[in-house]
């Protein structure tokens, strides 16, 4: 299964506002239903979830094809809802059930060979990967795209594969997703300079979007995707988000003050709220508004009924996918 | 003794003939890694392979092993079948974490879904360079679930081990012994066919090499080579020694320890490696777990500091044949 995240105009650099609003709704109460399966214990591990950061995975979902990879990071899901990763088979593995990865994998780590998807659970360490996928690629005008958080932009592996990346020519999106925070300590307290320009000094261009404005977000992805497309190299781009949750579900978060967390979660800057209100200055029709809001509600409904449908994953393979 | 009246080839060129073989025949073979292209890897190990196959399948890597290994993985994934070299085994701290939580975890972690057919060569052991530059570190990569772990003895081996590791769908790190590639290939102890001609060597089985009923020595790599060459004069002795080679440690032919180990009452391991929760202690559990009172009285001959610089102090601490030789007389009560 793959979820239709459909998001584009027919225009094409402009997003439908309907449909992207009925993704990012998809893709909230996805999350929201992940985040409800740890209150219950369903979940027993750590949870990091994406909510807040829904317009990046929207404008994501516009800007990839099929055959590009994505190395995500421990924030995962919505960007592997963005690039069709069966959204059952992984709802299960974080439900701990039989799915995509037979309950070995968890949230952390999910692998999706078909689409050339998957992440790790150690920051910064998806970068090098994503460089591989692009040494493969290469020549080919599919893209690899590096998600990292602003925390992973210290790491010597993101840096290191900067050098390599635009050394290499390598078709290579760098998708940074700053959203303020690498757990408790402030992106100001832990990052010199400005990200964007971190890739400067080997040649390689940034941008820095409105990451709350799945709109802003394509305008900055599309220059990087059609100048890696077209082999002239890597490009970096940071969409400044604001993760709603704390770090992990349980986190008690009192490291970010209540009135930081108002000016960026009230319903002006939320990114979910910001694109329904762009629907109704448009003049979209309440109805169709509503009927895009059951659907999200629906689809996402069915999904979890699915996935819970699925068996617990059988404990005579434990030992099992070591080695072949 | 090679019969040839040519000279023999260099481990390091066997290596070289042999990944110049391999990729001539898969297209989906490239080889990265400092000093592979234009210099054919400081060892010698990738000559000729950038002459023959250009930029585009032999790579010149910046000094950044975390970011090319990564590469490598993603490469992997992606469909091709590289083969990366870490100058030296040492280096391993500065991209561990590519290695034990990337390369050794993604098949598991997909749920079988995911492979990462990559080969890991890097060279290992004692030349004179001290402590960081000498080590095997060959147990921190068996220790870690998800990783094959080859370890050549000989320059046969050298080739068929790597051509198995090559068509092999799991990351192999693939443990070359320095002295191994700089030595020529009729230079081991005992004789061997053409090292050019060999055919694939079976990953977890090990092999026999010499036969004795008053202790058996069990070594991997190059220590085979020390192995047996003790062997040979503890049997000026009387002592006879037989002589095995492990070949992989990982998969680790246990079944086989056992059986080799009912052919003599005592047992010493050998290892260039560390001895502390290292090879010589996992193959002694695995012996006496499976034959209990019947075990073989065992005992371990390997490394226990850093390895220091000054020649004297190097040769205390490394194995030699003397002291294989003498580590046997000790284990036999006749020291």
């Amino acid at each position: 299964m793959t979820f239709d995240c459909t998001v584009r105009s027919c225009t094409v650099s402009s997003l439908n506002p309907l449909r992207t609003y009925q993704t990012m709704v998809t893709m909230r109460i996805y999350e929201e239903a992940v985040g409800a399966a740890v209150e219950t214990g369903e979940v027993h591990g750590e949870m990091h979830l994406g909510i807040g950061q829904e317009a990046v995975a929207a404008a994501l979902a516009a800007a990839l094809r099929p055959e590009d990879a994505i190395v995500s990071t421990h924030r995962p899901h919505l960007h592997a809802l963005a690039h069709g990763v069966d959204p059952v088979a992984m709802l299960a593995e974080l439900l701990e059930r039989d799915g995509l990865s037979r309950g070995k994998g968890g949230h952390m780590h999910l692998f999706a060979p078909e689409r050339n998807f998957m992440c790790t659970g150690i920051v910064g360490a998806g970068a090098p990967i994503a460089a591989g996928y692009a040494l493969a690629l290469r020549g080919t005008g599919a893209v690899a795209v590096a998600v990292a958080g602003d925390g992973a932009m210290n790491q010597g592996a993101v840096l290191e594969t900067l050098n390599l990346a635009a050394l290499w020519n390598l078709p290579m999106v760098f998708l940074v997703e700053d959203n303020g925070y690498g757990i408790s300590v402030r992106r100001e307290d832990a990052s010199a300079g400005v990200l964007a320009e971190r890739g400067g000094s080997f040649g390689i261009p940034g941008a820095t979007c409105d990451g709350t404005d799945p709109q802003a977000v394509l305008d900055a992805l599309e220059p990087a995707f059609a100048r890696a497309r077209g082999g002239e190299g890597p490009a970096v781009v940071v969409a400044e988000v604001y993760r709603f949750r704390g770090h992990y579900e349980g986190d008690a978060d009192q490291y970010r003050s209540p009135e930081e967390k108002a000016s960026w979660m009230g319903e002006d800057r939320d990114p979910v709220h910001r694109q329904r209100a762009l629907l109704v200055a448009q003049g979209t029709d309440a109805s169709d508004i509503e009927a895009a809001e059951t659907a999200a509600a629906a689809t996402v409904g069915g999904w979890l009924a699915a996935a819970r449908a699925l068996p617990m994953p059988d404990p005579a393979r434990v030992r099992e996918d070591v080695i072949a | 003794m090679s019969t040839s009246t040519k000279v023999a080839p260099f481990g390091s060129q066997i290596v070289a003939e042999t990944l110049l073989e391999a990729m001539t025949e898969d297209e989906r073979i490239i080889v990265l890694g400092e000093d592979v292209a234009r210099l054919g890897g400081v060892f010698g190990a990738t000559r000729k392979l950038h002459a023959q196959f250009g930029s585009e399948r032999v790579l010149d890597t910046p000094i950044s092993e975390t970011a090319f290994i990564g590469a490598a993985i993603g490469a992997a994934q992606a469909g091709l079948r590289p083969v990366v070299e870490l100058m030296f085994v040492d280096f391993l701290g500065v991209c561990f974490d590519q290695i034990v939580n990337q390369m050794a975890k993604h098949r598991y972690m997909s749920g079988g879904r995911v492979t990462v057919p990559l080969v890991l060569r890097t060279a290992v052991g004692c030349i004179g360079a001290a402590a960081q530059h000498s080590q095997v570190l060959s147990a921190s990569f068996a220790h870690i679930p998800g990783l094959k772990v080859a370890f050549p003895a000989s320059p046969g081996d050298l080739r068929g081990l790597l051509l198995t590791a090559l068509a092999d769908p799991d990351p192999v790190v693939f443990l070359e012994h320095k002295w191994l590639l700089k030595t020529r290939a009729d230079s081991q102890p005992w004789h061997e066919d053409e090292p050019l001609a060999v055919e694939p060597v079976e990953f977890g089985r090990l092999r026999r090499l010499r036969d004795g009923g008053d202790i058996t020595i069990v070594a991997a790599g190059y220590m085979v080579q020390l192995a047996y060459l003790a062997a040979q004069e503890l049997a000026g002795e009387g002592i006879e020694a037989g002589v095995i080679d492990l070949r992989t440690l990982v998969p680790l032919d246990r079944e086989g320890l056992v059986h080799e180990a009912a052919s003599a009452p005592t047992l010493l391991v050998v290892d260039d490696d560390y001895a502390d929760y290292g090879m010589s202690g996992e193959i002694i559990a695995s012996i006496a777990e499976a034959l209990g009172p019947e075990a073989p009285r065992m005992r371990r001959h390997a490394v226990d500091v850093p390895i220091p610089a000054n020649k004297a102090l190097e040769e205390l601490v490394v194995p030699s044949p003397t002291s294989i030789a003498e580590a046997a007389r000790a284990a036999l009560g006749c020291g």
